[in-house]
């Protein structure tokens, strides 16, 4: 700013030269102004020239630099374009979507009405779905995605050849602090173990006995409400879960067991790894709320209160990525009271119920192959069912034994072949299930949860 | 006295105090290897996977999510390799600092120059990664890259050491430039090899190998007999130098084949301590090189 003035001052001074003083004075004024402007400019010259050559210097440095050293500068575009999502790297506007093909052909020495009404005395009336020959599961159709940085979403519609199901959409938090996680929407609940899976996950084709008496073919199922877990930072894995639940599984609650959501759950999950190879989990859980359903006792209505306790262990054995053996077992106990309505005449009886089942299972897998035994029964140790006081009688123990033999082409394709000796018609009647599944999935798909 | 008490009271409380260490995650041994050379003593690292472990097929243990959910870090392959269990860990960890777009998630393969990046791949082409080859762990160049992309993140996180993760930078750069001339030294440039999966090709665009087939026919898929029957063929008339497989699978198809054509196996360790001698990356890259013909 200042050389700015004195130059302007300069300028000034040599444009109006006469003005100042006289011709000979102004002329050696003049000379000896120039060469002190000469000298300046020299100056200047050669700052600028070792600017020059500090920057050529700095340039040299720069390439040497590069050729040694990543090039950063270069790799930040390629960074951003290959960012990698929650799902993977190749989200772009549209969300995930994929499909798994569940269908099976089913042969047994029942014929499709026996099979139909083979429910199972003083715990389901409902039979069994499959019939002879080919049969369509569903086509489950998955479609997920982050919503922003706060939730992800998930969404399962199971297209059976009666429509479309929404058994589950569900919005997952992931940004909330201290270990808590809050899913909200309609999902499978997390009490007990098969519950949460969907059924392609199952290792069996069918769910376990104790499921089907309690809650019916599909376990739980999908249940509107908001789940709250939480994952402390132990040392060892706990996690605690509350959920509250509209309460709509027509066998264990039914949708008017009471207005408003009606069903509560809680469950803590363990796990610790034994050894280098080997992983335990497990853990205790609860379902409660209020029951209306018809589904217990033909043409009687129960309204009442239950609670279904559990309680499962999985042990599983991978010593390498080819081999694994996994070992699971899951207790559930009923505690129930309350009115059994007869439908016509309107006359009602108290009805307790304290019954149990379990199921115990071993899968070992080597390569493609995998292969399988299962045992369920019920009424373990527990086979209460007191009728106005009096304890019936229902007949004999009901129980399963199951085989399977997987066979996995890719991860996308598996052949199941499973055959079961099906003894829980409490008669002496058998029924001896051969299924042949097949499972093919396409699309994106969201990992399996151990 | 006083002292004690803060200390249990911090411990309890879950605050982390100023001397407290980086918690690092790692999926991969290499990478855990990577973060060492970088952090030293600042940092603990915990690695997810198991170096004997196909790191294509591992299963989310609940042991992995406790560990993402006390990460400060979570470092990771990229490329998809890891997305049959990582989304899983991310979200039940519930760990906020470790989701995508946040400094505690590091996708190694930001800093990778990779390669065979697919244009258009579906799943009858087998199981393609289509981001690209996400193997570059076998790339000294690309290792360079991302210790550097590793360090400027963890000086990010804890400034405090950040002219110290610079300083085991510099030294982890000169070492790996000596090294790597050790390694060309050996010239395995020109040879020709068959291998079981496309794991080696970031070996092979680095040092000069060729690799003319795979025993795999497509990635993921285990070789038919006819495909068998055709590659020995092949290996008959072009004679390679060795059959490259690793210890975690593929070792019998390789040995059977190696049998069949009299062409040597040659186990390569998959990752860091895959093998004896593999403790760190270095030791890991000197098997791999040393080990060819």
């Amino acid at each position: 700013m200042r050389i700015r003035i004195l130059s302007a001052a300069v300028c000034l001074a040599a444009l109006m030269p006469s003005s100042v003083s006289r011709a000979g004075d102004d002329l050696h004024s003049r000379l000896d102004r120039l060469d002190a402007e000469l000298r300046q400019q020299g100056e200047i010259i050669r700052e600028q020239q070792k600017i020059i050559q500090a920057l050529k210097e700095e340039l040299n440095r720069q390439q040497t630099r590069e050729l040694t050293q990543p090039k950063q500068e270069t790799q930040a575009p390629a960074a951003t374009a290959k960012a990698t999502g929650f799902f993977g790297g190749n989200v772009l506007t549209n969300p995930n979507v994929g499909l798994v093909l569940d269908t099976f052909a089913y042969t047994s020495n029942l014929e499709d009405d026996e099979l139909e009404n083979r429910g199972i005395a003083g715990f389901t009336t409902s039979g069994l779905e499959p019939r002879q020959g080919f049969n369509l599961r569903a086509a489950e159709l998955f479609i997920f995605a982050p919503v922003d940085p706060y939730f992800n979403l998930y969404a399962n519609l199971p297209i059976t050849e009666d429509g479309v199901e929404l058994e589950e959409v569900y919005a997952v938090t992931t940004a909330l602090p201290a270990g808590l996680q809050v899913k909200g929407g309609k999902f499978k609940s997390n009490f007990s173990r098969l519950d949460a899976q969907h059924p392609h996950v199952w290792d069996f084709y069918d769910i376990a006995l104790p499921y089907r008496a309690f809650l019916g073919d599909e376990g739980l199922g999908g249940e509107k409400g908001v789940q709250l877990t939480c994952l402390p930072a132990w040392p060892v894995y706990t996690q605690f879960g509350v959920e509250v639940l509209q309460g709509e599984n027509d066998l264990l609650f039914g949708a008017d067991g009471a207005s408003g959501p009606h069903a509560y759950s809680l469950f803590v999950k363990n796990s610790m790894d034994i050894t280098d190879n080997s992983t335990l989990y497990f853990g205790p859980s609860v379902l409660f709320g209020k029951t209306r359903t018809t589904g217990i006792v033909d043409g009687e209505e129960f309204a009442g209160d239950s609670a279904l306790y559990g309680l499962e262990g999985v042990w599983k054995w991978k010593p390498d990525s080819r081999q694994g053996f996994t070992l699971q077992s899951e207790y559930l106990y009923l505690d129930q009271h309350g009115d059994l309505t007869d439908e016509t005449t309107a006359l009602s009886d108290s009805l307790r119920r304290g019954q149990d089942g379990f199921y115990v299972q071993g899968m070992y897998q080597l390569g493609r192959w995998r292969f399988g035994a299962r045992y369920d029964m019920l009424e373990l140790f527990a086979d209460r069912f007191e009728l106005a006081g009096e304890e019936q009688e229902l007949g004999e123990t009901p129980w399963r034994a199951s085989t399977a033999l997987e066979f996995n082409l890719s991860e996308f394709t598996r052949l199941r072949f499973q055959f079961t000796h099906d003894r829980s018609g409490r008669d002496d009647r058998s029924n001896n299930e051969g299924v042949l599944q097949l499972l093919f999935g396409i699309g994106a798909h969201a990992a399996h949860s151990f | 006295m006083w002292k004690i008490v803060l200390v249990v009271l911090l411990t309890f409380t879950g605050a982390s105090p100023a001397w407290a260490e980086l918690n690092v995650v790692a999926t991969l041994p290499w990478i855990g290897s990577l973060a060492k050379e970088i952090g030293q003593d600042k940092i603990t690292v915990t690695t997810l996977v198991k170096p004997s472990q196909d790191p294509h097929l591992v299963e989310a243990k609940p042991s992995m999510i406790l560990a993402g959910r006390k990460a400060d870090i979570l470092m990771y392959n990229g490329l998809d390799l890891e997305i049959g269990y990582l989304p899983l860990i991310l979200e039940s960890s519930r760990n906020p600092r470790i989701v995508p777009g946040q400094p505690g998630n590091l996708d190694c393969s930001r800093y990778a120059q990779v390669i065979e990046k697919s244009t258009s791949v579906d799943r009858s082409m087998g199981d393609v990664h289509p981001l690209g080859n996400p193997h570059y762990h076998f790339s000294p160049p690309n290792m360079l890259r991302v210790a550097s992309g590793m360090t400027d993140v963890l000086a990010g996180l804890d400034r405090n050491n950040g002219d110290f993760y610079r300083e085991n930078f510099k030294i982890f750069s000169r070492k790996l430039e000596q090294r790597l001339k050790d390694w060309q030294a050996l010239n395995p440039r020109g040879k020709k090899f068959v291998a079981y999966h496309k794991l080696f090709e970031y070996l092979a665009a680095e040092f000069g190998l060729r690799i003319m087939a795979y025993v795999e026919p497509k990635p993921g898929i285990p070789p038919s007999a006819a495909h068998v029957e055709g590659l020995i063929d092949i290996m008959k008339s072009s004679n390679p130098a060795g059959i490259l497989t690793t210890g975690y699978y593929g070792r019998k198809e390789a040995e059977s084949l190696g049998g069949k054509t009299g062409v040597k196996v040659i186990i390569l360790p998959a990752d860091v301590g895959a093998m004896e001698g593999t403790e760190d990356w270095f030791a890991f890259m000197d098997k791999t090189l040393t080990s060819l013909p």
